[in-house]
């Protein structure tokens, strides 16, 4: 094969790729580092200590102790003193159930006493809520949280990725399978058709996504699933709010970290196309059935046109497009640290992930990270100040994954195997160039279709780069003995630039560019949140309240500017700038627009109380007023209670026969309201459009003159959507705190969606957000963790589950439905998803079929209850639909429910386990009862390929009662349960083994040296037979229509990983 | 000390804090968007408005299937064309045939969205003039409501025609509006068409100045309602329209036009077209950019849809994207101009067969393949190939093969056409004078006959005079959609049944008493 000649291709080394380099070269740097290290001279001497409770200062008897990396050790006697032969350079391991384990490095000690701490429960652990911290056991509502270290251990790009089957109830799918590509996470079930993202609180700063973050930057990452719990942040807690702690400094022993991982991805399943010999056949049997003769049959078999030297072409396009072997790696290197005043956590880091389709010169995604926690206390405990701050370098590029039209991918399926890549002189081969000849001296045979793997090339040059800045500064200040006052000052700041070339060609009479151009790019946005803070806690006898009094204002600012011009002076991206642009005289290739976004602003005022009576009853009420200045003057407020409240009813007197096996059980209720504001601002208004509204008037051509219009419809009565959520629950530990369960009921009432319902075309402009429409989502949640030990093998398991029904129950418009969008299978496809009451949002909605006529018989057979034959057009070999009303006609009242795309059932599975030095990991998720439109095929355009499931169509009597005959139009793919596939799976997500090699070298100061293997993705379990069974995709119209998913166009597919990496710590 | 200072300080600001935002905070204004509340203040806005509107005209025919394209795919000049591997939603049009094309459901349906836009417009826009502030310019109000009432008219009377009833609309609503019946909505169309009629500028054609071309005018409303009037009556039946125009009212206005416009018949007529002219230089041995082409704002110009090449993909929309559907299909023929284009329309052989061969309007009107000499190799492409393309509305190219439309600046040849869709010419005025029975009806089909280069008829068929030929001629009606049916009386009594019939259409019939 010969190398395309385009300059673009050169491999120069950009300012990335250096960073990236001296990664590299200090990972290696550390490792040679320890190595010579870790070459220590050892000197045996025998120890002798005693072992004795913190807390009581009892002798502790039986106390394991053992030398770190061997199987050495001994057993404390009943008065907790023990013997043990070891080099001064050996580190003891002292291990008790119930107590920390401590680690004491012999050094020139020759007696060793230790006090041992009691171990913390789970139970004793803070939560981070809304504005605040709670601990575990007092929780009342339906929250859940995960440690830094789970999401660090999956080693993914993202961490909500990694959040992925963590949690019950919590919805992740990827939106596409390109690096750096966003997340759809949903919280208890799609609540709303329009934008269902929960709301993300970065260390007290409220922004939109977490892309940004390193999962090594995370220390926590909690859940407010329940209204209870979220209706702290009312104005936008309605899916739910995620809030992310990222790591923070601990007074104490100072640490340094490093952790590395490289690995290689390639796609975990191919899709066969039809080549070109099969490719051919089916076109002349296509032709046969639509009524062509055999004198003109498109091919001859005998003689295929070969259009190169190299004879006839069978090229698999898929193949073509993706690459082996892209790169993911990650290099994080962090400290934290601190005394009784002072304590830091930094951390600097660099992640790169190549993709699969296209490879790193398409498709790429480079993360430069920083992060700078620090916290001092003053005065004497009085004033704490402090900040969080993260910084990161975020530079990507990528094809097109978006819509059929939008779609790098979607190009292979339908292009021809008979088209080759390279013509004779290694160009692109280009199939309206007419000079290019077959053995018959005929041009190309279809001079429509584009070469997808040359467009992928020329329309994808494009670089992008954002920084993100988001942090805050705080004081917070005790007042009196109970009273504190804190105040935040909140930042998240943006900019973000991109560049684009596109170079001149020609690859078919549809898909060219008569002239280079370039576009420009900038774009920024500042929020900015001042949160205060009063928090008084009171304490009698049994008592405890805590009541918190706050206010938040919030805003936003940005702007943005775009330019592109064509005729470049030089040919590449690297000079795509609109200096390089020549052209002066053609105002219709040049673009120069600017805006600034719409000031959004918040005002918010809100108070909490919290009460418990011996940590028994537990009581909790909120309440939260917010102002939007999306609204007009008079709807700007809402206003959201919330109420929960929980029974430790294990602490009862009458429980204490169960407290043995069952030490721990709370009974949790809670309900609560809160709002959304996803509207775009001024819809209380009608805009007036000055742009794009001219008129060519007069004698001169490309002179034109302004004119205004009103684009949008105003709705004046515009205000918050509402979601209402009841909650029950339970918390329980068995048998030592060995095994734990947590399970939740809950029913969440959407009702006054923001939506923007499609207007009639006779209103003559766009619709505005309207309020209207509820959903119903409810279902139950279980959480199973099983923890143990034995003999220095401690493991993990969890298992959880969840369950959602989805059912809408009024939507305002006339007809009751909002319509999804047509033309998203294929060209001219029809409506085949939409919202409707008694149905799941975003349900299928199409024909029922009842297998394929197999002979003329059939299809006459085929009437209604009084004789109407059904489908008079049909031919053996068609599909036979389901006259549903009995009418005889097929017609839209005849389309049903065929599935949705959200799943009934989302579960997760984790098992970890470590054994001296070694542990190990499996973590697998799965959904079940969710369904997947398929629709690789444009059914309308006849010379499209098809996948290698077409051989088994139907070609006589008996040969397919599920695939049709072939034809040359769309005749059999009309929206109907052909398309809609099972979406279940089940999958290995992760597998890690990992090795504690500092259990082998003995090095002082150092805590750990640990190096581990993973595969991520290693297998799925399905029956779907698209190349990735997440399929996050769904059509997005903007405001109108974002409640589509599951549908596969040709998806980015996510990759298997394999990686090793190393986790130093000293 | 310090401990108490710091403490006021944070006393201070929690005061402040809880206290200093008001509600104000909250107030937000648009930046660079004008709103309903504060626009349509003065005259300036309103004749933005105005534009706004006349923008609307652009984009009726910009998507879906295009009147003027639609209207000759549907009559027996053309069949659908377009390309071999293309679907056969054409051919679907052509043959009035649903089952041709099963996966195309819904080809007018962006016709249909961008008419309502249009009537948006203007509907916001006369509701709003008694809001503006006219000063001294009280005129301007009745002026401008007289061009945005003739295109809301233009608007209806595309609709009506294409789908008959249609939802009627005097007012912006957002309700669900039911189907309207044809008389209100020609009432609407008539209404509106003599208010321009009344206050449209009535300059004459040598006064317009070169800025102001495109600007509907007394004399484009008068020949509008003189068509409409000639289309209701004929198609329903009527001897008036809706008794708010009669046959000699409408006689007048075109009358009117003839008399006072100033406009006129330009001398020859393949200079109205530019791939005509371009065909007539090479046809003389002289390079095609050497041709005589009129340009748009010539004289036989009453009323024109005014397009140019700025169209992009990103919402301009100011081109004639339909131009591109007609054409020589996927191949430049540089030696005429005729550039690439989809190969829609492809003409009847007999059309061109039947055509009286001096007659100047026949090359003018009809790229024939084979009698030009054009070398065309991609027959194979096009379906329906007849041998015969339209020519007055195609793509052109120069000498070297490149789109003109790409040389002046458009994005591409499909989108950058700019080629005026000329609504009313000054040759329909006096056709459509001499059907409603002038006394100088002969002198004006004459006028054009002669004009065309064939020889004047003595006399004409308008009903009040004997019948001849001359309405029967496929050069009278030619590629404007429209389409006419002659019964030719046998001299015998009795009664004659015209039924015109067509797959998927309703048929229908019409008794003909002749004494």
């Amino acid at each position: 094969m010969i190398p395309p000649k385009l300059s673009y291709l050169k491999l120069n080394l950009t300012t990335g790729q250096s960073i990236h380099i001296f990664w590299r070269f200090l990972f290696l740097t550390f490792i040679s580092f320890f190595l010579c290290y870790s070459n220590l001279f050892a000197q045996e001497k025998s120890i002798t200590g005693k072992i004795v409770s913190a807390l009581t200062e009892d002798p502790l008897p039986g106390v394991n102790v053992i030398i770190r990396g061997t199987t050495l050790g001994t057993v404390t006697n009943l008065d907790g003193e023990f013997q043990i032969v070891a080099t001064p350079s050996d580190i003891l391991i002292i291990s008790y159930i119930g107590y920390e384990t401590q680690e004491v490095l012999v050094g020139d000690q020759s007696e060793i006493n230790v006090l041992l701490v009691e171990e913390t429960t789970e139970l004793d652990e803070i939560v981070v809520i809304g504005y605040g911290t709670q601990r575990k056991k007092l929780v009342t509502g339906a929250t859940v949280q995960v440690k830094g270290e789970k999401l660090e251990q999956r080693n993914t790009t993202s961490a909500l990725q990694a959040l992925q089957g963590q949690t019950p109830g919590i919805n992740i799918t990827s939106t596409s399978g390109q690096p750096g590509e966003g997340m759809k996470v949903t919280i208890r079930g799609l609540g709303t058709i329009g934008n269902a993202s929960p709301l993300y609180i970065v260390d007290g700063v409220p922004t939109g996504i977490i892309d940004y973050l390193n999962p090594a930057d995370i220390e926590t990452i909690d859940v407010l699933k329940d209204a209870a719990s979220a209706a702290i942040y009312g104005n936008r807690g309605a899916n739910g709010v995620i809030l992310i702690t990222t790591r923070q400094g601990r007074p104490g022993r100072s640490q340094v970290t490093f952790d590395a991982y490289y690995g290689v991805q390639n796609r975990q399943k191919k899709i066969d196309m039809l080549n070109t010999r099969e490719y051919a056949g089916i076109m002349n049997e296509q032709h046969l059935n639509s009524g062509g003769s055999t004198s003109n049959l498109p091919f001859d078999l005998n003689d295929l046109p070969a259009y190169t030297l190299e004879g006839y072409a069978s090229t698999d396009w898929i193949d073509q497009m993706f690459v082996e072997n892209a790169v993911t790696e990650n290099y994080v290197l962090g400290a934290n640290g601190g005394n009784e005043s002072s304590s830091f956590s930094l951390s600097v880091s660099y992640t790169g992930q190549e993709g699969i389709v296209g490879g790193s010169s398409l498709s790429n995604y480079n993360r430069y990270g920083g992060r700078f926690n620090s916290e001092h206390k003053i005065f004497k405990d009085r004033l704490t100040v402090g900040e969080n701050l993260v910084y990161a370098y975020i530079q990507n590029n990528g094809i097109k994954v978006g819509n059929q039209y939008y779609n790098t991918l979607r190009g292979t399926f339908n292009t021809s195997p008979l088209l080759p890549v390279y013509d004779d002189d290694g160009e692109f081969f280009n199939t309206a160039d007419k000079t290019i000849l077959d053995q018959h001296g005929d041009p190309y045979w279809y001079d429509q279709e584009a070469n997808p793997y040359a467009s992928m090339h020329y329309n994808n040059q494009n670089d992008r780069n954002t920084q993100k800045l988001l942090g805050n500064l705080y004081a917070e200040i005790n007042l009196f003995r109970n009273l504190k006052f804190r105040t935040l000052l909140g930042v998240d700041y943006y900019s973000s630039e991109s560049r684009s070339y596109t170079p001149i060609y020609q690859l078919s009479v549809y898909s060219f560019s008569n002239y280079t151009k370039a576009s420009q790019n900038l774009e920024k946005g500042l929020g900015l949140n001042l949160d205060n803070l009063l928090t008084y806690s009171y304490t009698y006898n049994a008592h405890r309240l805590i009541a918190m009094l706050g206010m938040s204002v919030q805003q936003y600012n940005g702007s943005w500017i775009y330019s592109e011009n064509t005729d470049l002076a030089f040919d590449d991206l690297e000079h795509a700038y609109m200096n390089n642009a020549t052209n002066v005289d053609n105002p219709a290739r040049m673009k120069i627009e600017g805006a600034p976004h719409n000031e959004d602003k918040l005002l918010s005022y809100f108070g909490r109380v919290q009460y418990d009576f011996k940590e028994t009853y537990l009581f909790n009420a909120t309440l939260r007023a917010d102002g939007s200045s999306k609204f007009a003057e008079g709807n700007r407020w809402g206003y959201f209670p919330s109420f929960s409240a929980g029974w430790i009813i294990s602490n009862e007197p009458f429980m204490e026969s169960t407290s043995g096996f069952m030490p721990f059980l709370k009974l949790r209720a809670s309900w609560g309201q809160n709002g959304s504001s996803n509207a775009d601002a001024f819809n209380y208004l009608a805009p007036i459009k000055f742009t794009q509204a001219t008129y060519a008037f007069g004698s001169v051509e490309g002179v034109s003159i302004n004119g205004a219009y009103p684009n949008r419809l105003s709705n004046k009565d515009l205000k918050w959507e509402t979601s209402e959520q009841l909650n029950f629950g339970f918390d329980a530990r068995f048998f030592s705190n060995m095994f734990l369960v947590n399970f939740d009921w809950y029913r969440k009432v959407t009702k006054d969606w923001l939506i923007v319902a499609p207007v009639y075309a006779t209103a003559g402009t766009d619709a505005p957000y309207i309020n209207g429409g509820n959903v119903i989502n409810s279902g139950g949640e279980l959480a199973l963790t099983l923890n143990g030990s034995t003999g220095g093998f401690n493991y993990q398991l969890n298992v959880n589950g969840a369950y959602n029904k989805n059912n809408v129950t009024d939507i305002p418009t006339e007809d009751g439905i909002i319509h999804g969008a047509t033309n998203t299978l294929y060209n001219n496809s029809s409506e085949f998803y939409r919202a409707e009451s008694g149905h799941p949002i975003g349900y299928f909605w199409g024909w029922e079929t009842d297998g394929i006529f197999q002979t003329t018989d059939e299809v006459q057979q085929h009437v209604n209850s009084e004789g109407i034959l059904i489908q008079s057009n049909a031919k053996p070999g068609d599909l036979r639909y389901v006259d549903q009303n009995d009418d005889g006609v097929l017609n839209d009242l005849d389309k049903i429910d065929l599935g949705d795309p959200n799943p009934d059932f989302l579960y997760g599975l984790s098992f970890s386990c470590n054994y001296k030095g070694i542990d190990f990991l499996v973590i697998a998720n799965g959904v079940a009862g969710n369904q997947i439109v398929q629709s690789y095929r444009s059914h309308t355009d006849k010379y499209a390929n098809y996948t290698t499931e077409i051989l088994d169509r139907w070609t006589g009597p008996g040969t397919s009662n599920t695939i049709p005959r072939v034809t040359n139009n769309n005749v059999n793919y009309k929206f109907s349960d052909i398309f809609v596939k099972n979406g279940s799976y089940f999958r290995i997500s992760n597998i890690t083994l990992g090795y504690d090699l500092s259990t082998l070298f003995k090095v002082r100061q150092i805590g750990q040296i640990r190096i581990y293997a993973s595969v991520q993705n290693l297998c799925t379990f399905t029956k779907y037979s698209g190349m990735d069974t997440e399929v996050g995709y769904g059509f997005d119209n903007g405001v109108t229509d974002r409640f589509s998913s599951g549908i596969d166009l040709g998806y980015y597919p996510r990759p298997r990983t394999i990686l090793a990496g190393v986790t130093i710590k000293f | 000390m310090a401990m108490k200072l710091v403490r006021n300080i944070f006393l201070g600001l929690v005061i402040a804090f809880f206290g200093a935002c008001s509600e104000s905070f909250l107030d937000t204004i648009p930046i660079t968007e004008k709103t309903d509340g504060n626009y349509y203040s003065n005259p300036e806005e309103a004749s933005e408005a105005l534009v706004g509107c006349y923008d609307a005209l652009q984009l009726i025919y910009s998507n879906g299937v295009a009147f003027p394209v639609a209207a000759d795919v549907m009559s027996d000049l053309c069949f659908g064309g377009t390309g071999a591997g293309d679907g056969d939603g054409y051919p679907m049009i052509d043959e009035f045939d649903k089952n041709v094309s099963p996966s195309d459901l819904n080809m007018y349906e962006p016709n249909w969205e961008n008419y309502y836009k249009g009537i948006f417009r203007c509907n916001t826009l006369i509701e709003k003039l008694d809001q503006v502030d006219w000063g001294k310019q009280e005129d301007l109000r009745f002026e401008i409501e007289a061009e945005t009432r003739f295109l809301r008219a233009y608007f209806y009377f595309d609709m009506v025609r294409l789908w008959e009833k249609v939802p009627l609309l005097i007012k912006p609503s957002r309700a669900n509006i039911p189907q309207s019946e044809p008389d209100d909505i020609y009432t609407v169309i008539t209404e509106d068409l003599l208010f321009a009629i009344q206050h449209a500028r009535d300059k004459q054609y040598s006064q317009i100045t070169s800025t102001q071309h495109g600007h509907v005018t007394k004399w484009a409303a008068e020949a509008m309602l003189s068509r409409v009037f000639l289309f209701y009556t004929g198609y329903y039946g009527k001897q008036n329209l809706l008794g708010l125009v009669n046959q000699a009212d409408a006689l007048g206005y075109v009358e009117d036009v003839i008399t006072n416009s100033g406009h006129g018949l330009i001398s020859n007529f393949a200079d109205l077209w530019p791939g005509a002219s371009t065909y007539e230089a090479a046809k003389a041995g002289k390079p095609i950019d050497e041709n005589t082409y009129a340009g748009e704002t010539n004289k036989e110009v009453v009323f024109a849809i005014k397009y140019t090449y700025t169209s992009d993909y990103n919402g301009n929309t100011d081109g004639n994207h339909w131009l591109v559907m007609n054409g020589l299909r996927k191949m430049n023929w540089p030696e005429s101009g005729y550039g690439y284009g989809w190969g829609a329309c492809t003409v009847i052989p007999e059309v061109y067969s039947s055509w009286d061969t001096s007659d100047a309007r026949l090359e003018a009107s009809i790229m024939a393949v084979v009698e030009e000499g054009i070398d065309y190799t991609m027959i194979g492409d096009v379906k329906e190939y007849t041998g015969y393309f339209t020519k007055k509305y195609i793509p052109l190219c120069d000498a070297d093969g490149n789109s003109i439309a790409s040389e002046l600046g458009g994005v591409n040849f499909m989108i950058g056409q700019y080629q005026d869709y000329f609504v009313i010419r000054y040759a329909d005025v006096l056709l459509m004078a001499a059907e409603l029975g002038s006394a100088n009806a002969l002198d004006y089909v004459n006028l054009v006959r002669t004009r065309a280069g064939i020889d004047p008829v003595v006399s004409v068929d308008n009903g009040n005079q004997t019948s001849h030929e001359s309405f029967r001629a496929k050069s009278i009606k030619a590629f404007h959609g429209k389409c006419l049916v002659i019964l030719t009386s046998l001299g015998t009594e009795g009664k004659a049944v015209l039924t015109s019939s067509s797959t998927g259409l309703e048929s229908s019939s019409q008794e003909i008493i002749i004494k």
